[in-house]
């Protein structure tokens, strides 16, 4: 099957979505301690996870509509958003070699994107 | 004893900055989260969006599970390295997923897809080079 635009436009999203998962991961591990009240009251951890799942849904129509070696290097933009993200929001640091890294995800996405469409 | 020193050196084995242990567990995620995307591409045919069809769906809620349980083992292998080693590592669950997609799904792969692939692998990997923390001789490990 050729994999429909829309739904490499979805994972693409869901991706970007995706992201922020890790961030809120990462503020939660700052008020994570080992009891229960810790963990059930952490907003952190809870919007981590219901990122996770969120963008975890999104991926499940698009992979209708498409091949799985298409859709699943997509997901692969993630990456370079948690770097973006975390120097917006954790304010970590960006070097070169990461620049890098993320335009390479790109370049990598845009030729698999091509390449679907070749049949 | 001897057995306890034996596996108390297996756990002291490193790389660079990175433990044994932690390398082959990100091994271990990479071939979990590869499993748990096949099944969702297995699942997703028979997957209609009435909630019947979602709770009866066994390879995506199997999918979801070894997904969990990947998810869970790769956070216990960050606490034991460098992510400019482990990144790498997982980044071949990109090439994995092409390979099961091709043999199993009949997926057609060309030129393109695969260049996009390696692209995308050295993307990640350098993500994690990137990340690397400098240490106290001010150079990078």
């Amino acid at each position: 099957m050729t994999t429909q635009l829309w739904a490499i436009g979805v994972v693409l999203l869901a991706a970007m979505i995706g992201g922020f998962g890790p961030i809120f991961l990462k503020k939660a591990t700052a008020t994570l301690h080992r009891n229960l009240r810790s963990i059930i009251f952490n907003f952190n951890l809870w919007a981590g996870i219901a990122i996770y799942a969120v963008s975890t849904v999104m991926f499940f129509p698009a992979l209708k509509a498409g091949d799985l070696s298409v859709l699943y290097p997509m997901v692969a933009t993630g990456y370079a958003w948690v770097s973006i993200y975390s120097m917006k929001m954790l304010n970590e640091k960006m070097s070169m070699l990461k620049w890098i890294g993320i335009a390479a995800i790109i370049v990598g996405v845009t030729l698999i994107g091509f390449g679907s469409q070749l049949g | 004893m001897k057995r306890k020193d034996r596996k108390k050196r297996i756990k002291e084995i490193r790389i660079g900055n990175t433990a044994l242990w932690a390398i082959l567990l990100m091994f271990l995620t990479t071939v979990l989260t590869s499993t748990a995307q096949t099944l969702y591409k297995l699942g997703i045919a028979d997957l209609h969006f009435n909630i019947i069809s979602i709770i009866t769906n066994w390879p995506i809620i199997l999918g979801l599970c070894i997904y969990a349980i990947g998810a869970g083992i790769m956070i216990i292998a960050l606490k034991g390295g460098e992510v400019s080693v482990l990144y790498p590592i997982i980044a071949t669950s990109y090439l994995w997923v092409s390979i099961i997609s091709m043999i199993f799904f009949k997926e057609p792969m060309n030129a393109l897809k695969w260049s996009g692939i390696a692209t995308i692998m050295i993307g990640v990997s350098l993500i994690g080079l990137g990340s690397r923390k400098k240490t106290k001789l001010g150079g990078v490990i």
